[in-house]
């Protein structure tokens, strides 16, 4: 076993590099649509790695907690005048109250789970889409929140949750509980044996996740200020933070940070200047990772025998 | 009490259609133990074809059946044989196939818009009758009872073969334990890449009717049919084509009712069911998926 | 981790230099003329609105064009003609890509002139992202009712009226006609229902209740089911306000259900006649009521650029189409634009807004007559009520209401196929 305090220096450099770059890019490049976006898949591969890298549950509907924590904030700020952090916080709470009411699906196995949690994100999408919730969540009309509208501070949410996210991947990565997870998702029946509380701990796990989501939704709208429904549960989004997450790495800290950083970029350039072919690149870029580099680029660095955290 | 009764026999037809649209996906997923993500796209690409031979060549849209079995094989031979057995050694062959997956559907559906463009395309109305058949005094079009002609004829081919064939057997063997299946000599691979190209066939064919029953094709259309078809085939359960079938009539069903008494929710039917049965039988309405730990 | 922020951090730059370049036109409050004038805005190749935004822009495209053709547009802060550059970048129909893509217009490429992409679903994203900058959003089709709710000098709809004053005459009419029994299906976004509740509004205040109003979600693609439930209650009229494949699907789905209605009511034959006509049938249009929008009815007599049909003969020469109505849109979005250029006394954002505002109730252009209020809410450029008629192989649009506009009177009841 690595030693603990190397590790928790090499958390600390994640963070700081992190924390300093998101800081000091804004200076350097003006478009903070482009940085915020970015940070908000870095966020979300990280948050859906916490689930799937450390328990190897893949939540298909991973969206519907961003999309909860988007509108909960939301509902919170035109309805409580509360102020907007509060509200963000309390985006995140509502994502948990809808990770508890999912907690039985992680009775299912592989494929069933992943599906399953995708209905759940299109039950709730649809419900808080409807036509009957138009004085609760605007319903398909959309949301309005402009009166909060801040970029700035909306950026410096996002670090923030992108770094607490990150964060909790590497205590997941380096604490005895990270490693009862790891134990439990290499071999569940012998971790079980080895004293480890699997259901209790896949749980919290699943739980968390589905709180920094809602943080991370929460931060989404307030950023967005504006937006239809379909913006925050398209499962687009499932989708980029599964695809960014395994491209660079999962069950790792840095692999999906890696992944949404440079996926995103490639997509933010080619979006702006060849976006018919964007798709096209994008999708054969995916089916050749797959094929030749499944375990994310973190495995080239392992290959090499680098240290990764 | 007609509405009622035109909602039943309507849900009824549109769900038989709608098994033959999930079917591919099951069979695939059954035999493979993958999820074709691009199950739609390969459903959209069989209603270009149709449409293709209708506008440019001036043929009947049923000549899309032919031309989506012969695109399956084209594509589903390669394909399996490129990506599938490379997949199988990987370390987590379920998942990677579904980002995988997701790779092709994308490019099927850039190519798609830069061949065609995004307009919806429909097909004529006229080529598959433009009359009325009706049942129980309940009125639908021409188009629809072909629709699931073709779709029971689909069905019930794909049922012949894996119960009395010997490739069927074999198929069935796989699905049952692909290990245990090699180790009694059974050429897996050949037998599952024709499970696969039998899969997007079926897939092909069911994008023939899909203008018909849907409205119209267009390439943005491939990711709602692949959640539809995953919500119908959990509904029957994952990995049983014929409990497919189970699936569809619950969805078509469901669909209609719902839009006939609270249109403004209909579109929630499929995953509401699907999350209802995962929830209190986690095995689907026949089979099994509780993990054992 | 430090190797990925070098390469985030190069193509980051690379991106920033790259759009540097691209910026020619320098800031919006430069004291000097701009050697060119740029506009920018967005379009969808892909997606739902992938159809009705290409033609917006293409619109828009073609006005600039024209207008470099002569040298450029008149520009009265500078007192010259300034040719003008459009950069446009593409959304694919999602409200995520547009914000950044507004934003990198306004904060990278620093446009002069900001216009928005085609709807209310893509605009609604860029309007706080203008007002936020500061910068006049000019917003061609975006015309949801909840944009305007308070006064605004950063929002400006200029192509297409605010969708709750589209069915007035449409409410007018039905009430002339004296039909009770009306059926009103809509699809569930700003759009469609701000229409279905005037039109309920204007019906009930003649006295007419409708006997069916339902909300279906914009995805619907399958009205079978729904057309017998209307059918039950034995309406004269159907009235279906969605977008344009709702629209087809619901022709179609009528015209194989065997049911026959005295009046239907749809809103994209009148914009869109050709995509619906290849994918209805003209047989199924015939008798099909709808707002006729330019070029299908055409302003005589305009204040400003060419009339309607002058316009659809110039598009006619140079691109060897018909343009359909969202050219129309989108080439006056550009014919607006250039008035406001020509009579704003300074180039800034502020006095350009006071230009369009100063143009209001005084201007007519192609599409009728030019009327914003202080929220940027469209309220003139009325549509009126057509029919489509057979003739020869296909439908020829009569307007029936109201009088002054009028070609021709309603076939009502519309004759069984």
């Amino acid at each position: 076993m690595r030693n603990a305090t190397g590790g928790t220096r090499y958390a600390v450099a994640v963070l700081a590099t992190l924390a300093v770059a998101f800081v000091a890019l804004p200076q350097v490049y003006g478009n903070q649509s482009v940085l915020f976006t970015m940070m908000t898949y870095m966020a979300l591969a990280q948050g859906l790695n916490l689930v799937y890298g450390f328990t190897g549950y893949l939540p298909f509907g991973y969206v519907g907690f961003f999309g909860t924590g988007a509108y909960a904030c939301s509902i919170l700020v035109t309805f409580t005048g509360l102020p907007v952090l509060l509200c963000v916080i309390g985006g995140g709470l509502a994502a948990l109250l809808i990770g508890l009411i999912l907690g039985p699906l992680l009775r299912l196995s592989g494929a069933y789970f992943s599906i399953a949690n995708l209905a759940a994100s299109q039950i709730i999408y649809y419900v808080v889409s409807n036509e009957a919730l138009k004085p609760l969540t605007g319903g398909p009309y959309g949301i309005k929140i402009d009166q909060v509208f801040a970029p700035t501070a909306s950026y410096a949410a996002m670090l923030v949750v992108l770094l607490l996210t990150t964060a909790l991947a590497a205590y997941f990565r380096l604490s005895r509980f990270g490693l009862g997870l790891r134990a439990m998702h290499q071999n569940p029946i012998s971790a079980a044996v080895a004293g480890v509380n699997i259901v209790r701990a896949r749980l919290v796990v699943w739980l968390v996740s589905a709180t920094v989501a809602g943080l991370i939704g929460g931060v989404y709208a307030w950023n967005l200020s504006v937006f239809y429904p379909d913006a925050v549960f398209t499962l687009e989004i499932s989708v980029f933070a599964i695809v960014f997450a395994l491209f660079g790495g999962v069950g790792t800290v840095i692999g999906p940070l890696l992944g949404a950083g440079l996926l995103y970029t490639f997509y933010a350039a080619i979006g702006v200047s060849t976006p018919q072919y964007f798709q096209l690149l994008y999708g054969s870029l995916i089916v050749f990772l797959v094929l030749f580099l499944p375990n994310g680029l973190v495995s080239l660095l392992v290959r090499r025998k680098l240290h990764v955290l | 009490m007609a509405l009622l009764e035109y909602a039943l026999v309507g849900g009824i037809l549109y769900g038989v259609f709608f098994s033959l649209v999930g079917i591919g996906l099951n069979l695939v997923f059954g035999v493979m133990r993958m999820i074709n993500l691009a199950h739609g796209q390969f459903i959209m690409l069989g209603g270009f074809g149709a449409y293709l031979l209708s506008s440019h060549l001036g043929l009947n849209p049923v000549f899309g059946i032919p031309l989506a079995v012969a695109g399956g094989i084209v594509i589903g031979w390669p394909l399996y044989y490129a990506v599938v057995p490379r997949l199988q050694r990987s370390n987590d062959p379920e998942m990677l196939s579904f980002i995988l997956f997701f790779g092709i559907a994308q490019v099927i559906e850039a190519v798609t818009l830069l061949v065609f463009g995004a307009d919806q395309h429909s097909l004529p109305d006229s080529a598959l009758g433009s009359g009325n058949i009706g049942v129980l005094g309940q009125d639908f079009p021409d188009s629809w009872w072909v629709a699931v002609a073709v779709s029971v004829l689909c069905i019930g081919g794909l049922y012949l073969y894996l119960s009395s064939t010997r490739l069927g057997f074999a198929t069935r063997a796989i699905m049952a334990d692909r290990d245990e299946a090699r180790t009694t000599g059974i050429d897996v691979d050949r037998v599952a890449a024709i499970a696969f190209v039998i899969g997007l066939s079926l897939a092909g064919i069911a994008g023939v009717f899909v203008p018909y029953m849907v409205g119209s094709v267009s390439p943005s259309i491939g990711g709602g049919l692949t959640t539809t078809s995953f919500a119908i085939i959990i509904i029957g359960s994952l990995g049983n084509p014929l409990g497919t079938v189970v699936g569809g009539l619950v969805f078509g069903i469901g669909t209609m009712l719902m839009q006939t008494y609270y249109a403004s929710w209909s579109n929630l039917v499929p995953y509401a069911l699907l999350l209802v049965i995962v929830l209190i039988r986690p095995s689907g309405l026949l089979g099994k998926a509780v993990r054992s730990a | 981790m430090r190797k990925f922020l070098k390469h985030a951090w190069t193509a980051c730059a690379a991106g920033a230099v790259a759009s540097g370049l691209a910026l020619s036109g320098g800031a919006a409050q430069a004291a000097n003329a701009p050697s060119v004038l740029t506009i920018g805005t967005l379009y969808a190749s892909s997606g739902p609105f992938a159809v009705a935004s290409k033609g917006q822009f293409e619109g828009l495209q073609y006005w600039a064009d024209t207008v470099n053709k002569d040298g450029g547009t008149y520009v009265k802060a500078f007192k010259k003609k300034i040719p003008v550059k459009i950069i446009a970048y593409d959304d694919q129909s999602s409200t995520a890509t547009a914000t950044t893509l507004y934003n990198q217009l306004i904060t990278q490429d620093q446009v002069n002139i900001l216009i928005a992409d085609f709807g209310s679903v893509l605009t609604s994203v860029g309007i706080p992202l203008a007002a936020e900058h500061k910068m006049l959003l000019i917003d061609p089709t975006g015309s949801g009712a909840n944009f305007f709710t308070k006064k605004t000098d950063y929002l400006a709809d200029v192509s297409i009226p605010s969708s709750t004053v589209w069915p007035l005459t449409l409410g007018h009419f039905l009430l002339g006609q004296k039909i009770q029994r009306i059926a009103i299906i809509y699809d569930s976004n700003d759009f469609d229902a701000s229409q279905a509740e005037t039109l309920k509004a204007t019906l009930e205040k003649g006295g007419v209740k409708p006997v069916y109003y339902h909300g279906v979600p914009t995805s619907e693609s399958n009205y079978t089911v729904l057309l017998h439930t209307i059918a039950a209650q034995n309406p004269d009229a159907v009235i279906e306000f969605g977008y344009a494949p709702n629209d087809i699907a619901f022709l179609r789905n009528l015209s194989s259900s065997g049911l026959h209605f005295k009046m239907t009511f749809t809103i994209f034959p009148g914009q869109l006649l050709d995509l619906m006509t290849k994918n209805v049938g003209a047989k199924a249009l015939a008798y099909t009521y709808t707002y006729p929008t330019p070029p299908l009815v055409q302003t005589q007599k305009v204040t400003y650029g060419p009339n309607t049909a002058a316009f659809v003969e110039q598009f006619k020469a140079a691109k060897n189409a018909e343009p359909n109505f969202l050219d129309v849109a989108g080439y006056n979005t550009g014919l607006v634009v250039q008035d406001m250029l020509e009579t704003a006394p300074a180039f800034t954002q502020l006095s350009f807004h006071q230009a369009l505002m100063d143009m209001s109730g005084k201007t007519t252009t192609l599409l009728g007559d030019f009327k914003i209020n202080e929220n940027g809410a469209q309220l003139g450029e009325l549509f009126s009520v057509g029919q489509l008629v057979p003739s020869g192989n296909g439908n020829k649009m009569v307007v029936v209401y109201p009088k002054e506009k009028a070609t021709g009177t309603a076939v009502y009841p519309a004759p069984a196929q």
